[in-house]
């Protein structure tokens, strides 16, 4: 089915993986299917609230290129995919625990809220799982 | 983005146009309208850039 909703689990602390999977996000949702994003291991750390582009996202060449060509920063798609279409967040309770982090670590207005892995797989039966 | 918010707020069967010096969104521009069930008016290359025009539909 086309709207079949789409389950991205984003690990990685690559910014190219974080932003592709922002972009997966944001075009996900605004063409009308359901979204939902779980961020766990390095990936919690680029979501820390308040910092800077060049202390967020570490990569490669690609990463280069993007801060290079100013495309648009992770954060922000993740937010547009919010504000505009069925998306949702959330941050891995694991691995706040594991940092001793609390959500109000992260960014603010992106997350909805913490969730165990279980939980999450458990929802992603019903539709497109892809891990970054 | 900017295109999906300005049609969140204009009233149906008013045109948008959209111009761009990004290839990906001459492709993905009319894709993402397909999609979704918006009507493309036309996409015109010019020189440096692509107007693309869609009409809300819903």
């Amino acid at each position: 089915m086309a709207n079949d909703p789409l389950y991205i689990l984003l690990c990685s602390g690559e910014h190219e993986k974080i932003q592709m999977a922002a972009m997966m996000a944001s075009v996900g949702a605004v063409s009308e299917r359901p979204v939902e994003v779980f961020v766990s291991m390095n990936a919690v750390l680029a979501f820390t609230k308040g910092s800077a582009p060049e202390e967020r996202y570490r990569g490669g060449t690609f990463s280069d290129l993007l801060k290079a060509k100013n495309a648009p920063d992770a954060m922000t798609l993740f937010r547009q995919g919010k504000e505009l279409g069925d998306l949702k967040m959330w941050a891995c309770s694991m691995a706040l625990d594991v940092q001793g982090w609390e959500l109000d670590r992260l960014e603010d207005d992106l997350f909805d809220g913490t969730l165990g892995l279980t939980k999450f797989l458990s929802d992603a039966e019903n539709g497109q799982f892809i891990t970054l | 983005m900017e295109l999906i918010a300005t049609l969140k707020l204009v009233q149906v069967g008013d045109e948008i146009e959209v111009l761009s010096s990004d290839k990906g969104s001459a492709n993905d521009i009319p894709e993402w309208v397909k999609k979704v069930h918006h009507e493309m008016v036309g996409i015109t290359k010019e020189d440096g850039y692509w107007s693309i025009v869609v009409r809300k539909t819903k």
